[in-house]
């Protein structure tokens, strides 16, 4: 089976969508060719049953001209790698659908798509709550491939760097985006006052919203002990996460939540939403502990609980998100969606 | 579910055990399944419970009820619906438990947490817990004051009950009629708290908690949860589809408040709210097999045909009651005396809730709060439209020149701010119509007790932001808590039937707060309802009462101020 992937990055790609993309590749053993819309950093690692069409990244008009490329090859399957390319993906694709860019209401041909498939069940009952959309849905959640991670001794220069040398250590990791403000930083910075003075709270991450987390954290007197990394290289994140007591995150905008997975990979106990899909990260509360982020009195009292655990371990129910799973359900999911032609 | 009572004697005498006795005894209706009192070696604190056995059915439940290392006990009136998460997460740190009650979950919090434990608690509770290291009573109240407290302090002896009749009935505490409290009643129609109709009895506050010692008596009052402070916190973009976000988060709450070890059913009147809530408890009824639903009818007026349809459709078992003016009449004096304070509502909750309890059930699910929380009432249109009216210049001369009702004469006077405008959007009687009815003394010094515009101000405090956060505020607080909470208590629990309500939750409030202003709540909850539900015009909880007792005119159509009088009499 040939299939056409139309993804917005995947290969040379950052974030989770592409990481999404690139997985969903190494997992099929279909030829299949992948047109990105952008490519950010060096192309690596393209599997070879995988043709990367990277001339069109240059624009839209080389997308355009790539997609009609790819139609004359006449694909056996077209995959949507998301929502906004729905457009221009051509016969009855199998769309896929990671978080926000799905929970609200918007112009999607929906309903040329032979199949949808969710990194989470959140995620695909707000599509369809919104869309009406009865057609098949899959449920196809983020993989993590354990040898990357692991529990590791402290590293010293880390520890130094952003004075952590006796302190408790709560993390997050991720974006600071002023926009959206979905993470939960604000959140964690509040309660934070309540906890004991050698708590602190480490934030990783780049985005446009550090000046203004910086400002509230001084108002809430705890300035000097919300710690911020800024952007961090890709290599430092293992040992990052290694600096952890608790993964705290009382988002609010996560589809699934990959970043649970590597906490949880190197060990580090974990705090999600019960809001977003943190929930389904944590599989509904066996892998960690779930808080209602508009509740500052749960999310203190899941820290307090965990901090005073102390404990360090993967958790065996991990396995459910290895990347051998990822590898079955995704050959399930095409050839249970590759053989439904017959949709239009 | 029950009636509780706790006497702690912090500086006086020893507490009298018949007191107690009779206090717990009044209650028993509240709760039939069991009963207890427990008073301490020194005579110093008693307390009693009459229970109503939901979750876990077993004698391992009874009240007071101890901690397995003795040192705790509680009396507690109410439901944790999330008591299995809390009690996982207690038994992570080393806890054992010897009961599976929610009660239980409760004394090993305290122990945890002490005061911040009300911040866990998702669900609907008063309770006293004795601490018998401390020597001191902590006592707390649910965040809208779904479950009723009342206290008479004396400044030696504080005593506690879910009921003022039940602690008049003790003996101990003075029957004496609070002039505050009776000008609240005729002003509103129900008894504002924290006044009651009686002197020396206060309501604790919904929301509230605090403790009590030997050293300092009644400790300062906490306030752990204010409904106009949610709106003003509300903060962050939807991310979610508004109407998507509210039926998933609605969804959970039913699927919380479906907790429970004996059947559940629902109070279904064929209005958006209550149809919406069946709805979504059908979905989950495959654990809660079968879900019951209760309606009532009336010769003089029906909404059984639209109820009974819609209950097939929904697959629920159905139960339409029908209810005569015979045995209204023959209920009546039943309903005055467990009636707990005046009231012009609760009638309709009395004969639904005789209902369930004819079928064996014990649990119903009430829609009420929809309004509340979607501002479905016309108070969330009127109030801001007259406050912005009552600030033009010469607004008070062109209302009176353009109404001749009563209330439009006071808009000028009234009508600039929120507290006013709502003052008269819910008045019954106004200020100068109370010399009438209760007399020169007693209507003066009630309206100085009172003080009717600062007590509706503190519903606004803090500032709640917007136009729809200050008359949800306002009708969640003032009206709800007041009048519809209060009446679905006294009238259920007449019954031996626990009312839950998936739409009155402090969590669901904190989640939704920052859409409610912008969206169309109701629309969106009733929108997988069929039309015939959907389109039809709101009705109330309507029982036909001005037929019934033949009511004299009153210049009102229900003719509820003359059955205000008509209760009154009763009272006085």
């Amino acid at each position: 089976m040939n299939v056409l992937f139309l993804v917005t990055d995947a290969y040379g790609g950052h974030g989770g969508i592409a990481l999404f993309n690139r997985e969903l590749c190494g997992a099929l053993d279909h030829r299949i060719t992948v047109i990105p819309r952008v490519i950010r950093g060096a192309v690596r690692d393209v599997p070879p049953n995988v043709t990367f069409i990277a001339e069109a990244a240059k624009g839209p008009i080389s997308y355009m001209r790539a997609v009609a490329a790819a139609r004359r090859a006449k694909p056996d399957l077209v995959i949507c790698g998301h929502i906004n390319l729905l457009p221009v993906a051509f016969g009855n694709p199998l769309l896929v659908v990671h978080g926000i860019e799905a929970w609200k209401r918007r112009r999607a041909p929906l309903e040329k798509c032979r199949g949808i498939v969710s990194v989470s069940a959140l995620t695909r009952d707000r599509l369809a709550g919104w869309s009406g959309y009865a057609g098949p849905t899959y449920v196809l959640p983020n993989a993590v491939h354990f040898e990357d991670y692991g529990i590791r001794e402290k590293r010293l220069d880390l520890v130094e760097r952003y004075k952590l040398d006796g302190k408790r250590v709560l993390l997050t990791v991720g974006r600071l985006d002023s926009a959206e403000r979905s993470k939960g930083f604000d959140e964690v910075m509040e309660v934070l006052r309540e906890l004991p003075e050698d708590v602190v709270y480490l934030i990783a991450g780049g985005g446009n919203d550090g000046t203004r987390l910086q400002a509230r954290a001084r108002e809430l007197g705890v300035g000097a002990r919300v710690v911020f990394t800024g952007l961090f290289p890709d290599e430092e994140k293992r040992d990052l996460y290694n600096l952890a007591d608790a993964y705290v995150m009382p988002s609010r905008g996560e589809g699934f939540g990959f970043v649970f997975l590597e906490a949880m990979a190197c060990g580090v106990p974990v705090i999600g939403s019960k809001l977003d899909g943190g929930r389904e990260a944590l599989l509904d509360g066996k892998l960690g502990l779930l808080v209602d982020p508009t509740n500052p009195a749960e999310i203190r009292a899941a820290i307090v609980e965990t901090l005073a655990r102390g404990e360090r371990r993967v958790p065996e129910g991990l396995d459910y998100f290895s990347f051998g799973k990822f590898v079955e359900r995704s050959r399930a999911i095409l050839s249970s969606a590759g053989m439904d032609r017959t949709r239009s | 579910m029950c009636g509780i009572t706790a006497i702690f004697a912090y500086r006086g005498d020893a507490v009298r055990p018949e007191e107690l006795e009779a206090i717990t005894a009044r209650m028993i209706p509240r709760g039939p399944d069991a009963g207890g009192t427990w008073i301490s070696p020194d005579g110093r604190v008693g307390l009693g419970s009459r229970r109503l056995a939901i979750i876990d059915l077993s004698a391992e439940g009874t009240q007071p009820m101890w901690d397995t290392r003795r040192e705790l006990v509680i009396v507690f009136n109410g439901e944790i619906y999330n008591y299995a998460e809390l009690r996982a997460s207690l038994e992570r740190g080393g806890v054992r438990f010897h009961s599976h009650t929610d009660t239980e979950v409760l004394l090993e919090l305290y122990r945890r947490d002490g005061e911040r434990m009300l911040g866990l608690l998702r669900g609907m509770y008063a309770f006293a817990i004795w601490d018998t290291r401390a020597r001191r009573m902590f006592v707390a109240r649910d965040p809208y004051g779904i479950k009723p407290l009342y206290f008479a302090d004396d400044g030696r002896t504080i005593r506690m009950a879910s009921e003022v009749k039940a602690l008049l009935a003790g003996g101990g505490v003075s029957g004496a009629l609070d002039p505050a409290g009776a000008a609240g009643f005729f002003l509103t129609g129900s008894v504002p708290e924290p006044f009651t109709i009686r002197r020396e009895v206060r309501a604790m506050e919904a929301g509230t908690a605090f403790f009590v010692d030997a050293e300092r008596g009644r400790g300062n009052v906490q306030r752990h949860f204010s409904i106009a402070r949610v709106f003003r916190d509300a903060t962050g973009d939807a991310l979610v589809d508004p109407a998507v976000f509210v039926r998933e988060r609605v969804d959970e709450s039913v699927r919380h408040h479906l907790v429970s070890d004996v059947p559940v059913g629902v109070f279904l009147s064929a209005g958006i709210d209550s149809s919406a809530l069946t709805q979504i408890a059908s979905t989950h009824a495959s654990k809660h097999a079968p879900l019951h639903t209760f309606t009532l009818s009336f010769p003089e007026f029906s909404e059984a045909p639209l109820a009974e349809r819609f209950a097939r459709e929904t697959g629920t078992v159905q139960t339409t009651r029908n209810v005569t003016r015979e045995e209204f009449l023959a209920d009546l004096p039943r309903i005055f005396e467990r009636m707990d304070q005046p009231t012009i509502d609760g009638v309709n909750t009395w004969f639904i809730s005789k209902a369930v309890h004819e079928q064996g059930v014990k649990v119903a699910l009430s829609g009420v709060g929809g309004d509340e929380l979607f501002g479905g009432y016309p108070s969330f249109m009127n109030i801001p439209k007259m406050v912005r009216f009552a600030r033009l210049p010469f607004a008070s001369r062109a209302a009176s020149l353009l109404s001749r009702h009563p209330k439009a004469r006071l808009t000028g006077r009234y009508g600039r701010s929120y507290a006013g405008a709502y003052f008269l959007q819910r008045g019954l009687f106004l200020p100068d119509e109370l010399p009438e009815i209760l007399g020169e003394d007693v209507s003066r010094e009630g309206l100085e007790r009172l003080s009717p515009l600062a007590h509706i101000t503190t519903a606004l405090a803090p500032d709640p932001g917007t136009r729809f956060g200050r008359v949800a505020a306002l009708e969640a607080a003032l009206y709800m808590r007041n009048q519809l909470l209060r009446d679905a208590d006294w009238a259920s629990m007449a019954h031996s039937v626990e009312v839950r309500t998936p739409l009155v939750d402090a969590w669901l409030l904190r989640q939704l707060a920052p859409l409610l202003p912008n969206v169309r709540g109701k629309e969106v909850l009733g929108a997988a309802l069929p039309d015939y539900l959907r389109t039809r015009p709101k009705t109330g909880f309507f029982v036909p009462m001005k037929e019934w007792l033949d009511l004299p005119p009153d210049g009102t159509t229900t003719r509820m101020r003359s059955w205000a009088r008509r209760v009154w009499e009763t009272f006085a």
